[in-house]
């Protein structure tokens, strides 16, 4: 017998995320795979492992895609709603813990406070131009020690005096870490010193001014770092919650809203657009001095989109150009 | 001799008004009604890098007319303790130092005639004949704005009023005279009724005030008016040039929007001026709160002194008077995508506010 499933991508700038649940919002399968430069491709690749896993059982009623890519993603997969990022991460939070009051979202390279107040978000922020408190300066400095982002993580909680970094500008942070190499601290003690300037950073550039409140939801790649989670508890003291599906809590979200949506024909292309060749191209419109970049999204050589341009005279018009 | 050349600073669709002022005065304009990439790349490679997003453009901007051969240039000037009052000269500086021949004039009060009246030397009749038009187009593209914020945020085929927008701008740059403008005006109530809206969508509102250049430069402010109306959002930006004039002249400022009603209102929250239009901001954000507005964006240049003041005080009245304030901060970067996404959450928590407390 077939049973509904919706559908849930977040397509961020390291890592690609699927979740399929059921009406009743039970997660049937998720995934958590690195982007590595192509985010069509590796929605296509965690397209297929979904479908191997769930069989033909499975119908899809409703697409729901978030994250920086959603827009070329969502496109490229046909779905039903676009959502931001930052409501999605929220709306799974707020449905696995309804009591949450702040919550914490650290990714590749988005870092977000999101307050709470009786389940409704009243106050956001987001990172500006600083990857400092970020997943990608944690895998900048495991590629630099010759470790995996695991190895970094296992190894930061057996620290038993953590050294002191300074966590303002990674640049320099990086520079003290080698400092501090070079006098001799054990690795495990400068890495934990490491999560902990990273903390400090989010808390008091991200969450400057905001009041935080327990109980705190942690969430977003860089929530699986044991070091991190160490690190919150030791600065804020409070535990932060960590949810089930920590990793993928976009995504969660996203497939929530899907189910939410009161959708009644989905317009999911199918899992065949995995098997297909599908590229992007972008052209500089020169109708006017703006000289915007229009991109066109082609499957297996047929035009399916066509977006950007601020007279938005290129949305929607599939007609050939010369 | 040919007529020599003019080369005003970008004030978004206001700029076709001011165009059409100087050529009373036997000037010919050269403008823009927003920046090109072209432009703010020579901005930004002949500017200081710290100096704000405004000096940058408005730098650019004489460069590439005077690559074009311009002679001459106009840059208002502001009171108060913001840097832009010296823009103008370290702008004429930076233009002689790369052996450009433009000339600058400023919009201050120095005598009776402002310098530029003085240089053109325009006849009493011409002169009139300038003002009235400018006041008219300045009034003309006010209704014009207006209309689109309403319009955009119920239409129910993306982009329709921002087609009709560029249309109505078309055909007013073309109107010439005084008979001709007027006529026009009578007809932007029917262009912008022919979109077909969603009755049944009630749309937010929101007020976007800040620094004047950004919130009248749509490619310095990344289409902000834009993307907020594709999300359902009605929005008011308070620089309306109509306005702005009568404070500038000392007009009618007993108006709900004029500088006593706004120094009165931000009294127990700023009391001494901090420049550009910081007073506004503060004002109008209390202003918004007493009129029912669901939130407030506040923009700014990166680094701008005046705004970046009183944003401390903007957080404040966000409390006090239980609006919100998303502050944003414009710089040289040309990627919407984070843009759109702070907007879209930002709407998002004001659409959850809104339905809560109707409940």
């Amino acid at each position: 017998m077939k049973t509904t499933g919706y559908l849930g991508l977040d397509v961020g700038s390291i890592s690609t995320n699927l979740v399929v649940m059921n009406p009743q919002n039970e997660v049937l399968f998720e995934t958590y795979s690195r982007v590595g430069g192509n985010p069509i491709s590796s929605v296509q690749q965690a397209l297929l492992n979904a479908q191997a896993a769930l069989g033909e059982d499975i119908q899809i009623a409703g697409v729901c895609t978030t994250g920086s890519g959603r827009n070329l993603i969502g496109a490229v997969v046909g779905a039903d709603v676009i959502k931001n990022e930052i409501s999605t991460h929220a709306r799974a939070a707020i449905h696995l813990h309804p009591d949450v009051q702040t919550i914490f979202e650290i990714g590749g390279q988005d870092s977000k406070v999101t307050l709470v107040r009786d389940g409704v978000v009243v106050d956001f922020a987001m990172n500006l131009v600083c990857a400092a408190g970020t997943g990608s300066f944690l895998d900048s400095q495991a590629i630099r020690l010759g470790i995996t982002v695991p190895d970094l993580s296992a190894k930061a909680v057996l620290s038993t005096a953590p050294t002191s970094i300074a966590g303002r500008c990674t640049v320099f942070a990086e520079s003290d870490m080698i400092h501090k190499q070079q006098t001799g601290h054990r690795q495990e003690d400068i890495l934990m010193g490491l999560c902990h300037a990273m903390v400090r950073n989010f808390l008091s550039n991200v969450c400057a001014g905001k009041e935080i409140r327990a109980p705190i939801v942690l969430q977003g790649g860089v929530s699986a770092n044991l070091g991190i989670r160490r690190a919150f508890s030791e600065i804020l003291k409070i535990e932060p919650v960590i949810p089930k599906h920590h990793m993928v809590m976009g995504a969660y979200g996203a497939a929530l809203i899907a189910s939410k949506a009161g959708i009644k024909q989905t317009r999911f292309r199918g899992y065949e657009l995995c098997v297909r060749t599908i590229l992007t191209q972008s052209f500089g419109c020169t109708d006017c001095p703006n000289l915007c970049e229009v991109v066109e999204i082609l499957d297996a050589g047929q035009l399916i989109s066509r977006s950007g341009g601020r007279c938005r005279k290129w949305d929607g018009d599939m007609t050939p150009r010369q | 001799m040919s007529m020599p050349q003019l080369a005003i600073e970008p004030w978004g669709n206001y700029s076709l008004a001011l165009a059409a002022s100087v050529e009373c005065l036997h000037v010919r304009p050269w403008t823009h009604t927003c920046t090109t990439p072209e432009i703010l790349k020579l901005g930004v490679e002949a500017s200081p890098e710290f100096s704000c997003l405004s000096f940058k453009v408005t730098t650019g901007h004489f460069i590439k007319a005077a690559m074009e051969g311009v002679e001459y240039g106009v840059m208002v000037n502001s009171q108060g303790p913001c840097r832009l009052r010296y823009y103008r000269m370290l702008q004429q500086k930076l233009l002689k130092e790369r052996g450009f021949n433009l000339f600058i004039f400023g919009l201050g009060y120095d005598g009776i005639k402002p310098p530029l009246i003085r240089h053109f030397n325009p006849t009493m009749n011409d002169f009139l004949r300038c003002c009235f038009r400018a006041r008219l187009k300045v009034v003309t593209i006010d209704e014009l704005e207006t209309a689109a914020w309403t319009k955009r945020a119920v239409e129910l085929r993306a982009g329709d009023t921002t087609r009709a927008m560029n249309a109505c701008i078309k055909d007013l740059d073309q109107a010439r005279t005084v008979p001709e403008i007027k006529a026009f005006r009578k007809t932007i109530p029917a262009r912008f009724n022919q979109i077909s809206v969603d009755v049944n969508r009630r749309p937010l509102k929101v007020a976007l005030l800040g620094e004047a250049t950004i919130l009248r430069n749509s490619f310095l402010n990344q289409n902000l008016e834009e993307i907020l109306g594709g999300l359902g959002v009605e929005v008011r930006n308070f620089f309306l040039l109509g306005e702005e004039m009568r404070n500038i002249f000392n007009i009618g400022t007993g108006s709900k929007y004029g500088w006593k009603a706004m120094r009165k209102l931000a009294k127990p929250y700023l009391g001494t001026p901090v420049g550009g239009h910081a007073l506004a901001s503060v004002a109008h954000t209390l202003r918004c709160a007493q009129d029912g507005y669901d939130g407030v964006i506040h923009v700014a240049p990166a680094g701008c002194m005046p705004e970046i003041s009183v944003r401390p005080i903007l957080r404040k009245i966000s409390q006090d008077k239980d609006i919100p304030v998303f502050e944003c901060s414009f710089d040289e970067h040309t990627s919407q995508v984070g843009l759109v996404t702070r907007l879209e959450a930002f709407v998002d928590v004001l659409y959850d506010r809104k339905t809560k407390k109707e409940l």
